[in-house]
């Protein structure tokens, strides 16, 4: 069974258990924004140590993308769009 | 006490008896913004200046700091008068180039969440209007359209346009790149020594170091080197930054400070467990978020009870945060004297010693000017403002009496 | 009152063998991994839906299977929190947990602590290295263990280590070999090496296994070249190579770069194996010395809190043996693989977090305090915390980054609003 949470709007399929990294990069998506003056977003180390991959959760804080299980309906962003829309 | 003790400046000899052909020569102990300041402006009067710092630039209070050039925060009284002239000397700076980029002009906000505190938000208003501060106050559907998101519990406000922002150790480094003063790191003073009742150099661990004068702006260090244990006290201060919440420039439209800060700062509230909160939007788009005061604390470590509950207090002031997370803690030392203000101005008893230190919790905002001042006085010129109610004379005299 | 458990940070082999061991012996476990899943960055394991497996060696997975069966053995004694990352200890000595699940933070005060969680891979740097599309080996190689598919597009692997052709050949038998694995050093230049290490025969037996993947799928394995840059091009990246004297273009869509391992230590409580609550480290976070060296060298810290505590001898002299044939091992490779540094051009990106340049790091006074280079340079100020640019500034000042003494939490960035939710179990 596919689920689905979003990317900018736009949704990704993944599969249970599966990382949000490893469903964007199945999706083709290795940019993850450019949110600043500083480098953009991308899935680099994997293990939660580099930080490269962290994007912005609607509602919540930002989360690592190799460390985090996708789960349904979230919706992602490049930092620091999207969490800064608070309810 | 007036200070009518100095001497002939610009011409002949200065006050500590120099010809002037051979230039003054001002060992400054300390490299945080107020020694850096000193070491700029006694360089560009012509002085030699050696900066000796037991680690490096901003290894003290100005690097573990927030950066809030205000008036809104200070008490009432000689702090309030003097924040004025600090912050128009960080304008004046901003204009002619010293500090340009790295003062920002921007809001505070004082915030009230109960009755009790809107009393204490108006009477610290009102005490700012008296000294000449522009007031404004702004009701809750004005401050919603500056801060979108704040807190439900917030009543009341008060807004004061033309405080400002400013990282002491950007400060600090710039003062020193646009300095010829020498700086030398890893050079903790162990002693200043005299000779005939004036100094004449000081020891850095078995090394003497002539000087024609000595500043000690060694932040809480300057206690040991002055035997001021009994008069500076260490008042450590833990506070959290943030991620970034915005692209470029400041999250939000000015700098949120709660009254339980004001009521720390008048001295209303003294307890190591109490949070005067501030929540500052930085030029990077992170927010630092302050803060305790817990006195006799000298150390450099955060304890996750006094964080998470500076973070509840936050979240309630603003709660857009919950979408931020925190990169780090730290802590950082204030210098505090026993009567709360800083102490700038002549040793009463050793000659050409000049001290300024004890600037708690308003050291970014005072620093440059203070630093400047103590420039002043070393050259034996007068200050720019009356400061004799920092005098450390007022100890030396309270010591006599005791 | 509850009896206080030992703390595991980090389920990869070191740790699942430090928790197995201690429950064990009886004690109470409370063993912390940050993921969904134990197994650590080699048993990285599939996502749960996922039948795709990854081709690995069968040593390695006998000797995971065995671990798990440990675990299981003494279920009932190790309390197992996933997705809960260690934070650090802070001032009161508390040990504090960021619970993902829960979005709480809670604190614990453990008898014990063995600290288990691993090692960064180091990078050497080069323009471009920050875009997207580059990647780790590692990184890849736990993403294609999770999915068991290879990205897709052509992929370049670069760097230096055994790390490289073991992931080439797993992309290779998922049925994407890369387009060449490019190997800075020299191996051939060191015979002695390469003799010592051919007496080694767990890696080396491993090492021909991966090698006739590659020679089956014909992947390339250059020595002495190095990627001098990255550019974006279309959806892809173009990499230019150096070999010798030769610079050469490649069009690539994913280049994997890998420069070995090293401790991840960043925050990490400092060992103290005599203290009111003793901590140890254990695994790569303690000495990179590899897998099969880490199952040992759990077992070497669990045996230590277990004696400091009353409940056993000190640990077995045979793993104190084999943790040194892991570390001749790994010397002698390093020797086999060394190459010489290269310094990066001044707009090489240094600090990747805060985009601080080589440039702006040679711009820092040759004695700039801790304090300079972090404020003043902002480097290791920014969301890593300074643990891919640490390394590299190591390397490019000849003096490591100064780190924060005692060390700061939290280790890892963390919700404001789960850190303001703070739980402290003060009663154990
Ligand atoms: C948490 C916190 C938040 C703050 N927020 C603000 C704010 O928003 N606005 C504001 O205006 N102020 C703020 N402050 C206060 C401000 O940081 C200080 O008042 C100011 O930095 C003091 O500067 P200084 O130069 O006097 O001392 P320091 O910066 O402490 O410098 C003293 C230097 O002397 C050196 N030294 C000490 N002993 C010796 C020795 N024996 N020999 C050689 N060198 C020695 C030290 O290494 C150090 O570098 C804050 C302070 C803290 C702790
Ligand atoms: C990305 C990567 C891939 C690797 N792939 C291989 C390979 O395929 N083959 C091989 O022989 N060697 C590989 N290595 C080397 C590998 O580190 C060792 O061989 C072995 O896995 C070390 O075991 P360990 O238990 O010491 O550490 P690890 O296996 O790395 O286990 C550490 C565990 O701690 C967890 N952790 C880390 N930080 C925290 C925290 N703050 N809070 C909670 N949990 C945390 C991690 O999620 C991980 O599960 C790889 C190394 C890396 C960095
Ligand atoms: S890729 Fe490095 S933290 Fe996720």
């Amino acid at each position: 069974m596919t689920s689905h949470f979003f990317w900018n709007g736009g949704p990704v399929a993944f599969r249970s258990g599966e990382t949000i990294a490893a469903a964007l990069l199945r999706a083709g998506i290795t940019d993850l924004g450019r949110p600043s003056a500083t480098p953009g977003g991308r899935v680099f180390c994997g293990i939660g140590a580099c930080q490269g991959c962290v994007i912005a959760v609607a509602g919540a804080a930002p989360v690592e993308a190799c460390l985090t299980p996708a789960r349904e309906g979230l919706r992602l962003g490049p930092l620091p769009a999207i969490g800064a829309e608070h309810a | 006490m007036k200070p009518t003790r100095f001497g002939p400046s610009l011409y002949g000899t200065n006050r500590f008896g120099m010809a002037s052909s051979s230039p003054l020569h001002v060992a400054v102990i300390g490299t945080g913004i107020v020694g850096a300041s000193a070491a700029h402006f006694l360089a560009a009067a012509g002085a030699r200046v050696t900066l000796l710092d037991a680690s490096g630039p901003a290894a003290g209070a100005t690097g573990a700091s927030d950066g809030a050039v205000s008036v809104a925060s200070k008490r009432p009284g000689p702090m309030m008068d003097l924040a004025r002239h600090a912050r128009a000397f960080y304008v004046r700076c901003e204009q002619d180039g010293l500090f340009r980029g790295l003062f920002h002009r921007r809001s505070t906000f004082l915030v009230a969440r109960t009755a009790i505190e809107a009393d204490l938000v108006a009477q610290h208003g009102a005490d700012l209007a008296a000294a000449g501060e522009r007031v404004v106050e702004v009701d809750r559907a004005a401050l919603l359209d500056r801060i979108p998101g704040l807190g439900a519990s917030v009543c009341a406000a008060l807004e004061i346009p033309d405080d400002g922002h400013a990282l002491g150790y950007e400060i600090t480094e710039r003062l020193l790149a646009t300095s010829r003063a020498s700086i030398r790191r890893n050079a903790p003073v162990s002693e200043i020594v005299m000779r005939a009742g004036r100094a004449c150099g000081v020891a850095v661990r078995n090394e003497f170091l002539p000087a024609d004068a000595v500043l000690v702006a060694a932040g809480i260090g300057s206690a040991p080197l002055l035997g001021l244990g009994e008069i500076l006290i260490p008042r450590k201060g833990q506070m959290a930054v943030t991620d970034r919440a915005s692209v470029a420039g400041p999250a939000i439209d000015g700098h949120l400070m709660a009254a339980s800060y004001l009521a720390a700062k008048r001295g209303i509230v003294r307890d190591n467990s109490h949070i005067g909160l501030v929540i500052d939007p930085l030029m990077t788009g992170q927010f630092l978020i302050g803060g305790s005061r817990e006195d006799h604390r000298s150390d450099h470590s955060t304890d996750a009870a006094t964080i998470a509950a500076i973070l509840r207090e936050a979240l309630d002031l603003y709660p857009p945060l919950a979408a931020r997370r925190v990169l780090r803690s730290f802590a950082g030392v204030r210098t505090a004297s026993r009567d709360g203000l800083p102490i700038v101005g002549l040793h009463p008893h050793y000659a050409g010693v000049v001290i300024a230190t004890g600037f708690e919790g308003d050291g970014i905002c005072l620093g440059p000017f203070m630093g400047a001042n103590a420039a002043r006085l070393l050259l034996g010129e007068r200050p720019e403002a009356d400061l004799s109610a920092l005098s450390p004379q007022r100890f030396a005299r309270v010591e006599a009496h005791a | 009152m509850r009896e206080a458990p030992i703390l595991v940070v980090g389920a990869g082999p070191a740790g699942a063998s430090a928790a197995a061991t201690i429950a064990e012996a009886g004690l109470p476990v409370l063993l912390i991994e940050q993921r969904d899943q134990l197994g650590g960055a080699i048993h990285r394991q599939p996502a749960a839906g996922n039948e795709e497996h990854v081709w690995r060696p069968a040593r390695h997975r006998r000797n995971w299977a065995a671990l798990t069966a440990r675990l299981q053995a003494s279920a009932e004694r190790i309390e197992i929190r996933t997705e809960t990352i260690f934070l650090g200890v802070d001032s009161e000595g508390r040990f504090l947990f960021d619970d993902r699940h829960e979005a709480c933070v809670f604190a614990r005060r453990p008898r014990a602590a063995i600290i288990a969680v691993g090692a960064i891979e180091t990078i050497r740097p080069f323009p471009g290295w920050e875009l997207p599309g580059v990647m780790t080996a590692g990184g890849a190689q736990v993403l294609l263990k999770e999915t068991g598919r290879p990205p897709e597009g052509p992929i370049l692997l670069a760097g230096g280590g055994p790390l490289l052709p073991a992931l080439a050949a797993q992309l290779a038998k998922a049925g994407n070999p890369p387009v060449a694995v490019l190997e800075r050093g020299r191996p051939w230049n060191a015979p002695a090496a390469l003799a010592r290490l051919a007496l080694s025969w767990a890696p080396m037996s491993e090492a021909a296994a991966y090698a006739a993947a590659l020679a089956a799928s014909r992947v390339p394995y250059r020595c002495g070249a190095v990627v001098t840059q990255a550019e974006p091009d279309g959806d892809g990246l173009k990499v230019s190579i150096r070999v010798g004297e030769t610079q050469e273009p490649l069009l690539v869509r994913h280049l994997l770069i890998h420069d070995g391992i090293a401790p991840n230590r960043t925050g990490i409580p400092l060992p103290d194996p005599d203290g009111a609550v003793p901590i140890l480290l254990a695994g790569d976070g303690r000495e990179a010395l590899g897998a099969d060296a880490a199952i040992l060298d759990g077992r070497r810290a669990a045996m230590q809190v277990l004696a400091r505590l009353g409940h056993a001898e000190r640990g077995a002299p045979s793993d104190e043996r084999g943790l040194q044939r892991a570390r001749d091992f790994q010397a002698t490779l390093a020797r086999a693989l060394q190459a010489e540094p290269i310094v990066p051009p001044p707009e090489t990106l240094i600090c990747r977090c805060e985009g601080r340049s080589h440039a702006d790091l040679a711009a820092l006074a040759p004695d700039a305090s801790a304090r300079e280079i972090r404020l003043m340079g902002r480097f290791g100020l920014g969301a890593c915390q300074g643990r891919f640019c640490g390394p590299m500034i190591a390397a490019l000042r000849g003096q490591p980054l100064p780190t924060a003494s005692p060390p700061r939490w939290p280790l890892r960035p963390v919700s404001v609003a789960a850190l303001a939710r703070l739980t402290i179990d003060e009663t154990e």
